[in-house]
């Protein structure tokens, strides 16, 4: 009997010195990067490794909700550098979970194109550096559509029955039907959004899928012959199938921008801030960009940028300024949206 | 020597301690947290306030919400009919084979479970897809001729539900069969009963409880599975489980997320209570 406790005793002790051996090791230069899956890549994590000899841990959420409620769990801590969307920085801000930048630290600050900065978010370009900026557009296949798709209006058409592709994504969808309306992505008029609502019962028999990841792939394979996808989607669309034809809706274009931000605890700020400058290097920026599809905000990354892109990823100051963000409206408004996509939702089946 | 016998049983609250931990920490705790968060208030933009609130309950008596419930339920009773007319044969007829193919058809049942369900499902994207395998196979011979648009309905949905549910179905009215005291049926038969009055008077009977706990066993998962909706409806398909997905990940409202999931764990519990009270049984046959 006692010899057996003793072994076990020996046996709990071996593991628990093992435990600490496996951290005493030398301290090794970390970064906690926390995205969406595959939103950095690898490439390009790879080229910082080998540059700074930081290791890059990469978690990934899938919403951006998620990423908040997580990094409010953390108060802040435990991420180093985060990319996440415009609407949910401004939360993270004003919940104090985001850090000001030390500019002096990121020396290609300079680099990025001034008409990617300024935005509701950040209005005094303090906290973030843009990533990923995207327009949605509609993009049809001539081949399979009969008339001339102009706008969010055409989805209506009554030729696009059980044919159209469109992102699951409460606002947007909610969105383009006021477009249509000739109001604002954010009007917290609630007869308005009730009257976008109502009109938006009328898309359902139009549409044939909601989906909020590759829709793009169905429009390739034939499924829908028109869709309305975001940048990157309709970057990959054209890759696929150069035939493939791109409206920009003229009842005005939706703009978004993901950012860099760096958490206002993080455990490794020096690192952080090494990497949004790594980010931020022309031929970096370039690389980033021609993989993962969305608009270049970088000045410096333009001259480097694959022929094919120089034109789908460099926009004029134009198309931004008339580009609108979607914000946060009232608990009214809000409520209502969710109401009426909801009835939307049901009224698909 | 006394004192030798009562050791151990002074000590047994000490293996008990941990289930009763495990069950309290994970089980009740997060149950009281989500009954709790039912009741506050959504805060405008973020997070919620520990302010007393029915808000979020009177929310689920607006229409659009009442509707995705009977959606749901619907969507529950046409999956546990067909699984229940599928699986009851299939059941019936495994406990009846010989021992050897008894195995074979019980490893059968149980292999798919190998495999991730969400892989299992983009198994029959591939299926119904346009131009997919079984457009393919139809246009061949000649039954259709242009692809058909299977794929992002209902019926797509309900093929999948059908389909991981079945399982369940299948081994609860297999327990039940193969429990069954077979001279029963000799008896009735014996007393002039035709096949069928004896299936329906005897067999029907006395695997009732393991239809019950079959239907009981496919009904509930049912109501909370979304993405089978998700993945074969195309996002078309709005079940509870996935409004109550989008109150927490787009919408941010927390309370009428747990609100939602309050009343569906009563919704279910429910229907426990209704089958306890028919069967008078407190166990769930066929649950491995």
């Amino acid at each position: 009997m006692k010899g057996k406790k003793i072994v076990a005793v020996l046996l709990i002790m071996t593991l628990a010195v093992s435990l600490l051996t496996g951290c005493s090791g030398k301290k090794k230069e970390v970064l906690n990067l926390y995205t969406w899956a595959d939103y950095v890549p690898q490439n390009v994590i790879d080229g910082f490794e080998k540059q700074t000899g930081i290791k890059v841990n990469y978690s990934n959420f899938e919403t951006n909700e998620e990423m908040l409620a997580k990094l409010e769990n953390t108060k802040g801590g435990d991420y180093d550098v985060v990319i996440a969307s415009d609407y949910i920085i401004k939360i993270a801000k004003e919940e104090g979970l985001v850090s000001e930048l030390n500019k002096e630290k990121i020396k290609n600050y300079q680099n990025i194109d001034p008409i990617y900065q300024g935005f509701f978010y950040d209005k005094d370009n303090k906290y973030t550096v843009p990533y990923a900026p995207g327009i949605p557009l509609i993009v049809y296949n001539p081949d399979q559509v009969k008339i001339d798709i102009t706008g969010y209006e055409s989805l209506w058409d009554p030729s696009l029955k059980d044919s159209v592709g469109i992102m699951d994504t409460e606002r947007v969808v909610n969105g383009i039907a006021l477009k249509t309306l000739g109001q604002s992505f954010n009007t917290e008029d609630l007869t308005m959004i009730k009257k976008a609502g109502d009109k938006l019962l009328k898309l359902a028999d139009n549409i044939r899928i909601l989906s909020q990841d590759q829709t793009q792939d169905y429009l390739i394979s034939g499924e829908i012959s028109v869709a309305f996808l975001f940048t990157s989607q309709v970057a990959k669309a054209l890759k696929a199938n150069p035939k493939l034809k791109v409206v920009y809706p003229k009842e005005g274009l939706g703009f978004g921008v993901d950012s860099l931000f760096i958490s206002s605890k993080a455990p490794n700020s020096d690192n952080a801030h090494s990497f949004l400058n790594y980010l931020l290097e022309g031929k970096v920026g370039a690389k980033v960009s021609s993989q993962i599809y969305y608009l270049c905000p970088n000045k410096a990354s333009y001259e480097f940028l694959p022929k094919e892109f120089q034109k789908s990823l460099v926009i004029s100051a134009d198309d931004i300024t008339n580009g609108e963000f979607i914000q946060d409206v009232g608990k009214k408004a809000t409520d209502l949206h969710n109401e009426i996509y909801t009835a939307f939702k049901a009224a698909l089946n | 020597m006394k004192n030798n016998i009562h050791k151990p049983k002074s000590k047994i609250w000490m293996t008990i301690l941990p289930m009763y931990l495990f069950t309290i920490i994970f089980i009740a705790g997060p149950l009281i947290y989500m009954v709790a968060l039912s009741f506050m208030t959504k805060k405008d933009v973020w997070g919620v306030v520990a302010q007393f609130s029915t808000a979020s309950y009177q929310k689920i008596l607006k229409p659009v919400y009442m509707n995705t419930f009977i959606q749901s339920i619907k969507l529950s009773f046409a999956t546990t009919i067909a699984t229940l007319i599928i699986g009851y044969p299939f059941g019936y007829f495994m406990a009846k084979l010989s021992e050897r193919y008894k195995k074979l058809v019980m490893f059968l049942v149980v292999v798919p479970f190998w495999t991730n369900a969400l892989v299992r499902m983009y198994g029959w994207i591939i299926i119904f897809r346009s131009n997919g395998v079984l457009d393919h196979i139809l246009m061949k011979s000649g039954l259709t001729r242009t692809p058909l648009k299977l794929l992002y309905s209902y019926p797509a949905v309900l093929i999948g539900m059908v389909y991981s549910l079945l399982p369940f179905m299948i081994l609860a009215v297999f327990s039940s069969t193969e429990k069954m005291d077979w001279s029963i049926v000799e008896a009735a038969r014996d007393l002039g009963a035709s096949r069928l009055q004896a299936f329906l008077t005897i067999t029907l009977k006395v695997t009732l409880p393991g239809i019950l706990s079959g239907i009981i066993l496919v009904f509930i998962p049912s109501m909370g599975l979304f993405f089978i909706a998700d993945i074969l409806g195309g996002g078309k398909v709005m079940l509870v489980g996935n409004l109550i997905r989008d109150q927490l990940f787009t919408t941010r409202d927390w309370p009428f997320a747990a609100a939602l999931s309050v009343v569906l764990m009563i919704v279910t519990s429910l229907f426990i209570w209704i089958y306890r009270k028919i069967t008078h049984v407190k166990e769930l046959e066929g649950i491995l």
